[in-house]
């Protein structure tokens, strides 16, 4: 038992403080006043890439993809956490808006050819501008229940045609590629599903809509269609011998899963982030001295830990490649939870202050939302939770 | 950097805790509650084993292990039976004010007498804020009374408060109460007639850090009690069915139990971190505090559900959840209770400039 940070994290974790307090969260606030995500053309962007930012975990060696072997210290998911907690403490919206290959990036590297990995994602290994990447399989009619997708795919000749909607796909307007998922027979539910690299400018992709959003607006979600959209053989994820196997939904859905640790312990960071200025806000009008307030605050502050406690488990055992599908649903059911908590008491603080809808409280209170929606709901996660627990059944 | 293993010795400590636990303390679980007290081959065991004097300080073989192998020892003995668990230690949470205020010495002058007669104990009484006892001081002497402590007979009391411990022997009569729960340990209101204090000492930091530590013991205690509700609730859920189907295939209900391990693990990992805190010689008192509120909380959450999920059986004493219920909900009143909890979490607030939550880097 150990729950010391390794020094090298320490570093970087310092290296963002420094930059979340004189851009990342100036920017958010920008970005959520002017009602619009951070243009791909600002100066920050082009800023990060210089200073490293905007990379890809691939290395562009072969093996690097081998399992277990990318699992490095530095590399571990822990680490990682660490960072991502301290990225939302300042600007959650700010932190998706980041170039990179996103979360397109996780398909390629576990299901895509050695050839796909190099076209697509070796552009980020050094990469010569902001670069995104995008990941879309939520469509209007299915979010959660993602077996009912419809955007279909076609073989023709060498080419799969492609056409359905998608939404709410991050970066994805502004994306090098996007991954986008669909299926060559809806009533083979998961069987069925094929991922494309869909690349930017390829006739058929269209109608790109930035939507409009409660909070963390700072990146945009953006929903598109692909009307007879054309995609080349060689944009299949993993090829046809990949689904042949019938590897492809599972290439998602390992037993482990390490993006739902991920996506919690941001919601850690916005409620921590809630939970300071609210700290700070009571101190400033002496209601510290007030057991209301300080009750609630303990609380608050209690389940932001052990959400946090609960995330930083689901990692470690990731890191260790040992089941960990409970445990990471877990830390995602309760993060959210703790960190809206904690905003919502922040507003209650602050009382008509929040009311003028201009103090970062408030703005916390709209972004953490998303965190119970985005990457599977609440609701999912006791769905999952509950088939590990008592073998809920799936229909 | 972070890592949850336990390693191979505390993973032993705790199979035989497990094992001792599913042995000698389940089965004889109700009987215990009416006997208010254990059959005598239990304690003989739980000696031999080396648990009555686990985390004092070491002795030949035994002793000698930290905070984190005591909590995963508690929580197994108290998933069995937690009035048996309390009656199980000679010193029990009454070893943190001995060895904080009189170290080694009083350790061994109060509790080694305890360890060859079956069944004695030390027990410790908060006295302090939300205690709920009342005590007049003359002198050497108290008098007054504590509505409830679960024993019946003790070798000493262990008085604690914000600013010092006291060893009370002789002139207390012990009168039997019901007890809401936690009855294999006994139950009683105690009276002090001019009870004599036999050792005294001063001295808020070890004070602060005496409750700590307890509090951390009890804590433990409810997470036992806690995975055993949960445990015991779901397999029931599996097995009976409504409707058509198992109830736990009902999504209420499924939720309902996935809720309840969350409730369970948020509980553990603090109180896991604050082991972890005591074992690593860094300040402990606020993450003890926080893990006992935790764990009252949730044990509050837990107990009452897993009744709720037998329905009308689980309302009846044939079936333990009842038992659950109320003895995770007596566990967390000792020590002062909830609020005196709440009120050490947040001690260190009004000082903190920012970050609140232990910022990231500087966890220790
Ligand atoms: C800010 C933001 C960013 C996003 N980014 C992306 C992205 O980059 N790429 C992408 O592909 N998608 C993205 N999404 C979409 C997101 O993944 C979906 O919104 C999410 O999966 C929920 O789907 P839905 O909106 O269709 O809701 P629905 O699935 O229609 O759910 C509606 C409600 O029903 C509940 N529910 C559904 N099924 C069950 C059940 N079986 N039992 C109990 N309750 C149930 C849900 O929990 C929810 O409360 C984003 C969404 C947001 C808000």
């Amino acid at each position: 038992m150990n729950l010391f940070i390794d020094d090298e994290t320490r570093a970087r974790l310092e290296g963002i403080r420094a930059l979340g307090a004189s851009e990342i969260r100036p920017l958010g606030l920008e970005a959520d006043r002017l009602g619009r995500p951070t243009p791909p053309e600002h100066p920050f962007f082009e800023r990060l890439v210089k200073g490293g930012q905007g990379r890809t975990r691939w290395s562009g060696a072969p093996e690097a993809s081998a399992p277990g072997e990318r699992r490095s210290k530095v590399g571990s998911s822990r680490s990682t956490l660490c960072l991502a907690e301290e990225m939302a403490y300042w600007d959650r919206g700010v932190a998706v808006s980041f170039p990179g290959p996103g979360l397109g990036e996780p398909p390629l590297i576990s299901m895509g050819t050695e050839d796909q990995k190099q076209r697509f994602l070796a552009p980020f290994i050094e990469p010569d501008r902001p670069r995104w990447g995008s990941f879309a399989m939520t469509e209007p009619g299915a979010g959660s229940d993602v077996a009912g997708i419809q955007a279909s795919a076609q073989k023709e000749g060498g080419n799969w045609i492609l056409n359905g909607a998608k939404s709410f796909a991050a970066n994805a307007s502004r994306a090098d590629w996007i991954v986008v998922w669909a299926t060559v027979d809806s009533s083979l539910g998961r069987e069925g599903h094929r991922a494309f690299v869909v690349e930017k400018g390829t006739p058929g992709l269209e109608d790109f809509q930035v939507e409009r959003k409660m909070g963390l607006k700072a990146y945009e979600s953006t929903s598109f269609r692909l009307n007879d959209c054309r995609v080349p053989a060689a944009n299949l994820i993993g090829g046809e011998e990949h689904y042949a196997r019938k590897a492809g939904f599972k290439g998602a859905m390992r037993s482990f899963n390490a993006t739902r640790p991920l996506v919690a312990i941001m919601a850690v960071g916005i409620g921590r982030a809630a939970l300071d200025a609210t700290t700070d806000f009571a101190r400033e009008n002496d209601l510290l001295c007030d057991i209301r307030v300080r009750d609630r605050l303990e609380r608050a502050r209690r389940k932001l830990r052990s959400a946090r406690l609960l995330c930083w488990r689901a990692a470690w055992l990731a890191d260790y490649g040992r089941p960990n599908i409970l445990e990471a649903s877990m830390s995602k059911a309760a993060a959210p939870t703790a960190a809206l908590e904690a905003a919502s008491l922040g507003m209650e603080v602050i009382g008509t202050v929040g009311g003028r809808g201009d103090h970062l409280i408030e703005k916390l209170f709209r972004d953490v939302k998303a965190m119970d929606i985005v990457e599977g709901t609440g609701q999912v996660q006791r769905l999952v939770m509950a088939r590990q627990l008592v073998q809920f059944p799936r229909n | 950097m972070i890592d949850f293993e336990l390693g191979d010795e505390l993973e032993l400590v705790r199979k035989t805790a497990r094992d001792y636990a599913d042995d000698h303390l389940r089965p004889g679980m109700r009987e215990n509650e009416s006997a208010r007290s254990l059959g005598a081959k239990a304690w003989e065991l739980f000696g031999e084993i080396g648990f009555a004097c686990l985390e004092w300080p070491e002795r030949g073989e035994a002793g000698g292990l930290g905070a984190l192998a005591h909590s995963l020892v508690l929580e197994e003995l108290a998933a069995a039976d937690p009035g048996a668990a309390l009656a199980l230690e000679p010193l029990g949470a009454a070893l943190y004010p001995l060895l904080e205020f009189g170290g080694e010495e009083a350790v061994l002058r109060y509790g080694e007498p305890l360890l060859t007669s079956p069944g004695a104990r030390s027990v410790l009484v908060w006295v302090g804020a939300g205690g709920r006892a009342s005590l007049a001081d003359q002198g050497k002497r108290v008098s007054g009374s504590v509505p409830w402590i679960p024993a019946d007979r003790v070798d000493s009391l262990i008085l604690l408060d914000e600013t010092r411990a006291r060893v009370v022997r002789g002139g207390l009569e012990f009168r039997r109460v019901r007890g809401s729960g936690l009855r294999a340990a006994g139950a009683s209101e105690v009276i002090f007639e001019g009870a004599e204090v036999v050792a005294e000492w001063e001295g808020e930091d070890e004070a602060r850090r005496a409750l700590a530590r307890a509090r951390l013991h009890t804590a433990s205690l409810m997470l036992g009690v806690m995975r055993e509700a949960c445990d015991y609730s779901r397999n029931y859920a599996l097995d009976r069915v409504a409707f058509g189907r198992p109830i736990a295939h009902h999504q209420a209900l499924a939720f309902l139990i996935a809720d309840m391990a969350t409730a369970l693990e948020s509980a553990r990992l603090l109180a896991w971190e604050a082991a972890w805190r005591l074992d690593t010689g860094l300040r402990a008192d606020e993450a003890c505090a926080t893990a006992f509120l935790e764990a009252a909380e949730q044990t509050a959450f837990i107990g009452p559900n897993g009744v709720q999920i037998l329905g009308g059986h689980g309302f009846m004493q044939d079936h333990p959840v009842e038992k659950f219920m109320r003895e995770g909900r007596s566990l967390s009143l000792l020590l002062g209770g909830v609020d005196t909890a709440r009120e050490c979490a947040m001690r260190e607030l009004a000082g903190t400039a920012g970050d609140v939550l232990l910022p990231l880097g500087d966890l220790s």
